[in-house]
């Protein structure tokens, strides 16, 4: 990264941090730079399975199983530390099922797949009433409990909530950090960028491609269980709304597919743009932000979606190439 | 019982036979060239060999192990590596990772430090003439850098029989000349060695063996003075000179 990129990530790291006591912690605005922070891991957990070559339309899933599961954990008394955790897991699962169809599927069709794969759970949470509560969900979900180690406050509170998804975005940030660096980097690229090749060097896709969407799926559930916990309420249309599929795509497209910042930076521009700028204002065009920058990665890249699809240029070291895209 | 041995093998697209019953057998550290004019099915041939595609009918043995049907990560693990005719690199990845992954992925219980596998790559590059190159993005080589890309990529998995497509066509009278060195290096190395070429002249030069292919069957198979002298091969088949 150039310094003008570190000292722009430094201010803003810097800002998040300090963000809580400077807005005097008022519980509208850490609510809604929460959920900012929110679609940033999101945003970054799409990154990082594009990053493998798999396009999903259906994050949503990964984000509801790992809602769902959060709230019924919650409520049958356990921990809710522990739900948010069963939450990334089942996340994880979720996500490993879907992703073992890319052993048939793949690009469009794959995408279109893990959209199904939404519905599939949405009918489900719908229609499993005496487990999911229905179309009604669930309520009353409890709030964290206090940890012995963590101040009282930072657990039943906003700003705990707001630091608890600063810190689950560091971490899905940090885990991409340490995966482009390892092993793992390099099969994901390699299967990205050419699979059959890949295979002919000794790399069997499919287990990578499930592991991406595993991991990808872990910390939309982390994020799906944290929001439930935030709302304290669940309902199949809200949280298997699509509005969390698309979203963390066009955040990651907008940000630069294959950065490192990218995508989560781009989630906080777009989203608190849109909830804060113009939801106020013009509230029926409060969606525009989104609808611009697709158009802005549409006119750099012609081709969309699919045309990103082999050519996010990657990391440091390991793409320094003509084609840098997105802030990191 | 040869390295490689292919009985009878066949590939049927739709209704196009790309091979009809092709019977090979490559020796232990022979160099086998394959000749045969455009759409005769030589490169069909090594996808079948690498895994890329199943044969329709067929038998494929690798070192007395039997190949039908295994994936291509299978058959690379065995110790098959190939080159294709237009270079298949990680085009954005830089030069050095697209070494690295099958130095890291060679073996399913490969355990190796990062620091060695580094070294290895580094070396592979060092023996093609890409050590300059390491960092470059490898879309950005010349075709020459390309085919030297495709040869180190291929024996970045340490195989023990190297698949070799066309590895001097499209390159200048030097460049073919190296491409004769490279042949000769590797056989040197204990490689064995099967290789598709366009121009007679380089086979000539390296192979033990000529096999000669026509529309999916082969016509002509002995020493390459042999299959060479034989004036129906060199009009019929080979057609001109680049
Ligand atoms: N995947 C495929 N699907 C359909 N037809 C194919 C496929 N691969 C090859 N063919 C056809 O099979 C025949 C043999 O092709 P192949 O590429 O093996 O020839 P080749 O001997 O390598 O030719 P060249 O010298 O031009 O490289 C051709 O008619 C080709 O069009
Ligand atoms: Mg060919």
């Amino acid at each position: 990264m150039p310094r003008r990129g570190w000292i722009g990530t430094s201010l803003v790291a810097a800002a998040l941090l300090l963000f809580p006591p400077l807005s005097g912690f008022h519980p509208y605005y850490l609510y809604l730079v929460s959920t900012a922070l929110l679609f940033g891991t999101l945003a970054t957990s799409w990154n990082l399975l594009a990053y493998a070559g798999q396009i999903s339309f259906g994050h949503a899933a990964f984000f509801g199983l790992g809602g769902y599961t959060a709230a019924l954990v919650s409520l049958s008394g356990l921990s809710p530390w522990l739900a948010l955790a069963l939450g990334g897991a089942v996340g994880a699962s979720g996500a490993a099922a879907i992703g073992m169809a890319s052993a048939r599927l793949s690009g469009a069709s794959l995408a279109l797949g893990t959209l199904a794969y939404t519905e599939i759970w949405r009918g489900i949470a719908h229609n499993w009433t005496a487990v999911s509560g229905g179309g009604a969900g669930l309520i009353g979900i409890p709030p964290l409990t206090p940890l012995p180690w963590l101040p009282l406050d930072l657990a039943r509170s906003r700003t705990g909530s707001y630091y608890l998804a600063l810190a689950f975005l560091l971490l899905v940030i940090a885990v991409f950090w340490g995966i482009l660096r390892s092993r793992l980097g390099l099969a994901f690229a390699a299967v990205r960028e050419e699979e059959e090749r890949a295979s002919l060097l000794g790399v069997h896709p499919l287990p990578w491609k499930v592991l991406a969407f595993a991991l990808s799926g872990f910390f939309s559930g982390l994020a799906g269980g944290l929001y439930v916990n935030m709302v304290r309420v669940v309902e199949p249309d809200l949280i298997f709304s699509h509005y969390f599929s698309i979203l963390p795509l066009v955040m990651a497209t907008f940000g630069g597919l294959g950065t490192l910042l990218g995508p989560a930076l781009a989630a906080l521009a777009l989203y608190l743009a849109s909830e804060l700028l113009l939801h106020p204002y013009i509230p029926a065009f409060h969606q525009l932000p989104y609808a611009l920058a697709l158009i802005v990665v549409a006119l750099y890249l012609p081709g969309g979606l699919a045309g990103l699809l082999p050519s996010p240029s990657p990391l440091p070291k390991r793409g320094e190439g003509e084609t840098r895209h997105g802030a990191a | 019982m040869a390295l490689l041995e292919g009985q009878g093998l066949s590939m049927a697209f739709g209704g196009l036979l790309a091979l009809r019953g092709v019977d090979i057998a490559v020796e232990e550290r022979q160099v086998v060239g394959l000749l045969g004019p455009n759409g005769s099915g030589k490169t069909t041939l090594f996808n079948i060999l690498s895994g890329l595609l199943h044969p329709t009918a067929g038998e494929i043995w690798f070192g007395g192990t039997r190949v039908t049907n295994l994936r291509p990560w299978q058959i690379s693990r065995l110790g098959i590596g190939r080159t294709f005719q237009i270079a298949r690199p990680f085009v954005h990845s830089t030069v050095f990772d697209n070494v690295l992954v099958g130095v890291t992925f060679r073996s399913r219980d490969h355990v190796s430090r990062g620091e060695d596998r580094r070294r290895e790559a580094e070396r592979l590059l060092a023996t093609v003439g890409l050590a300059g190159k390491a960092s470059a993005l490898a879309h950005t080589l010349s075709l020459g850098e390309r085919k030297r890309l495709e040869l180190a990529m291929a024996l970045s998995t340490r195989p023990t029989l190297l698949l070799l497509d066309e590895l001097a066509s499209g390159l200048s009278p030097k460049g073919r000349e190296e491409v004769v060195r490279f042949y000769g290096q590797l056989k040197e190395r204990g490689l064995t060695i099967f290789a598709i070429e366009h121009s007679f002249r380089v086979l000539a030069r390296v192979a033990d063996r000529l096999l000669v292919l026509d529309q999916g069957a082969i016509v002509a198979d002995g020493r390459p003075e042999q299959v060479l002298g034989s004036p129906r091969v060199v009009t019929a088949y080979l057609g001109e000179e680049e």
